[in-house]
């Protein structure tokens, strides 16, 4: 099976919260166009509990905490922009939008915001579970390092030959370095010996 | 009595890269514009205030503004590539004009101030590459104008392609009104592949189908060509190096409509009988007659009440019934595929059974589940005479 066109949004949901009706009718035009589900909300009222993306118009903000909530899930955010002042802004980033519209809105211009955001969304997120792992591995650099030292005092063997059998260990159970090494450093044994 | 007269802008390029292409829209729109003047269904007459930007990109903008300050025009009818259209679009939609864009194009775009009267990508590219992919092969090699069209046409193609385990062999880009075809068409000679998809357009296409005719027919090779874009009168110019193109259009000379025999009638009647008219040609009369019947239902050509009085309204045109989706401001039509012929014009095979609803975003289009090559496609088009 291919991967469907990334180009192509139909089935997505849209939480859609916009002030002017003018403007409001052409972002709901457009969507529908791009075979969007799109839900609005108003201040006061509940919140849909899932959107794929959610469209936030700047003079609804700042937000109250009860609908705060929905911009930190890891749902892509537009900005819809009156003003380009700087205190504006401010109240803007702290949602961290993956891209941004001006008003008044016109049709052009929302289907590549809405590419953007999704596209920015997606690599913003595999760029957070990249960082998770790289500090996890790090965390556990320490347990490799003991294990290393463990091993190299163990076989009287230098620090490249230690880590190599401890690398060989690892692949032949199918574990990471750093399961291994805290395998090591638990039991006191040699790789062969843990487990 | 004389009829109260209406202004309509007429914007087309008659000289530069792809005048040929702006003249056959010229003489469409008068066309209609005469017809209407002359016709006791309509209680007012068209005056058009023709303007040409010579194929000059910044000149269209000049030239809608002028339009519009000086002529007073509510409508306007013309644009070609979607760089002029781009031009123009900022205009019309800052004084709330309506702009009736007649040809096809790439998709992804849906002004409130435009009438899409040609064919959306989901006419003309789908039905085509659908059809290489059932009939041909799954492997296309792309040659065309590096421009929009041809980056957005073979965007598409790929998707499609590659979704039906092909691949794209080459994709050779060349620019507008670039006359040096002769290294692509070695390649292809060197490297014989089964189909090749030409997006050039203008003299680009003309030298590209001559060079590759005579270096194909020299080296005994019959390799198919494929085309979104070639109308009739671009075959006259290419001559009889020009057939056996299979090609995607919404219109041909030889749709044996009623409708479509009184509109070539008229127009051989009126630019002598060896001449034709092209699809983009017959969109500009199909967009000048929904004007028309617009602003006469409506009785006003305010754009909102004319706008509202076209949605919707079925138009009985050369091309068969064309109506404009009030969703996205582009037209509902019938997609076809045909082969040129060695008279210089073409063999129609494939038609959609009905009207096709416009998809310019392309948002129906899921590459995923279309069936691979050897299954059924059941919206395929398949090889049979249209009478």
């Amino acid at each position: 099976m291919s991967k469907p066109s990334s180009f192509s949004l139909r089935g997505r949901k849209a939480l859609v919260a916009i002030k002017d009706e003018r403007d409001l009718s052409i972002v709901r035009r457009q969507l529908e166009r791009l075979g969007i589900d799109v839900r609005s909300w108003e201040p006061g009222h509940g919140i849909e509990p899932h959107a794929d993306i959610v469209l936030i118009d700047d003079e609804f903000l700042p937000l109250n905490s009860t609908i705060e909530h929905i911009f930190h899930g890891g749902v892509p955010v537009v900005a819809l922009l009156g003003t380009e002042t700087p205190s504006r802004l401010k109240l803007l980033l702290e949602l961290d939008p993956a891209s941004f519209l001006v008003k008044p809105l016109r049709s052009a211009g929302i289907y590549a915001a809405l590419v953007m955001a999704f596209e920015r969304n997606g690599r913003t997120n595999e760029l957070k579970e990249q960082i998770s792992k790289l500090e996890q591995r790090l965390r556990s650099r320490r347990i490799v390092l003991a294990a290393v030292l463990q091993v190299m005092h163990l076989h009287s063997v230098a620090e490249p030959e230690a880590f190599a059998l401890i690398r060989r260990a690892a692949m032949e159970r199918r574990k990471t370095i750093e399961e291994i090494s805290a395998e090591i450093t638990a039991r006191g044994s040699s790789p062969r010996a843990a487990g | 009595m004389t009829k109260p007269s209406i202004p309509v802008g007429i914007l087309c390029s008659q000289s530069g890269p792809y005048q040929a292409m702006g003249r056959e829209i010229l003489k469409s729109a008068l066309m209609a514009v005469d017809e209407i003047n002359a016709s006791p269904d309509f209680d007012f007459a068209l005056t058009a205030h023709v303007r040409d930007p010579r194929g000059i990109i910044a000149e269209y903008h000049t030239a809608c503004d002028d339009l519009i300050r000086n002529t007073e025009v509510n409508h306007l009818i013309g644009c070609y590539t979607s760089a002029s259209r781009k031009q123009v679009l900022p205009i019309v939609e800052r004084t709330d004009r309506l702009l009736w864009y007649p040809a096809r194009y790439e998709g992804f775009e849906c002004s409130d101030n435009v009438i899409y009267v040609g064919a959306s990508p989901n006419h003309n590219v789908l039905p085509l590459v659908r059809f290489v992919l059932d009939n041909i092969s799954r492997h296309i090699f792309c040659v065309g104008s590096n421009y929009v069209w041809t980056w957005e046409t073979n965007r598409v193609t790929r998707e499609l392609v590659t979704a039906a385990q092909g691949s794209i062999l080459a994709e050779r880009l060349l620019e507008l009104g670039e006359s040096a075809v002769e290294h692509i068409v070695s390649e292809i000679v060197r490297r014989k592949p089964p189909v090749v998809f030409n997006t050039l357009v203008g003299s680009s296409s003309y030298d590209f189908i001559r060079a590759f005719h005579s270096a194909t027919t020299a080296a005994g090779l019959d390799i198919p060509m494929l085309s979104c874009s070639l109308c009739e009168p671009e075959l006259k110019i290419v001559g009889p190096a020009s057939a056996g193109c299979i090609t995607s259009s919404a219109w041909f000379e030889s749709i044996r409509l009623p409708e479509n025999r009184a509109f070539v009638a008229r127009w051989k009647a009126r630019h002598g009988e060896g001449s034709s008219p092209s699809v983009d040609g017959q969109s500009a009369y199909v967009a000048v007659y929904l004007l028309a019947r617009a602003i006469q239902r409506a009785g006003t050509a305010d754009i909102d009440e004319v706008r509202r009085a076209a949605v919707g309204y079925r138009y009985n045109s050369p091309q068969g019934p064309v109506w404009i989706d009030g969703e996205t401001n582009h037209c509902v039509l019938t997609p076809r595929l045909a082969v040129s012929n060695a008279q210089e014009q073409f063999d129609i095979f494939w038609e959609a059974a009905a009207p096709v609803k416009p998809d310019p975003y392309l948002s129906q289009l899921d590459v995923a589940v279309l069936p691979s090559r050897n299954e059924a496609l059941p919206n395929a088009p398949h090889l049979r005479i249209v009478k």
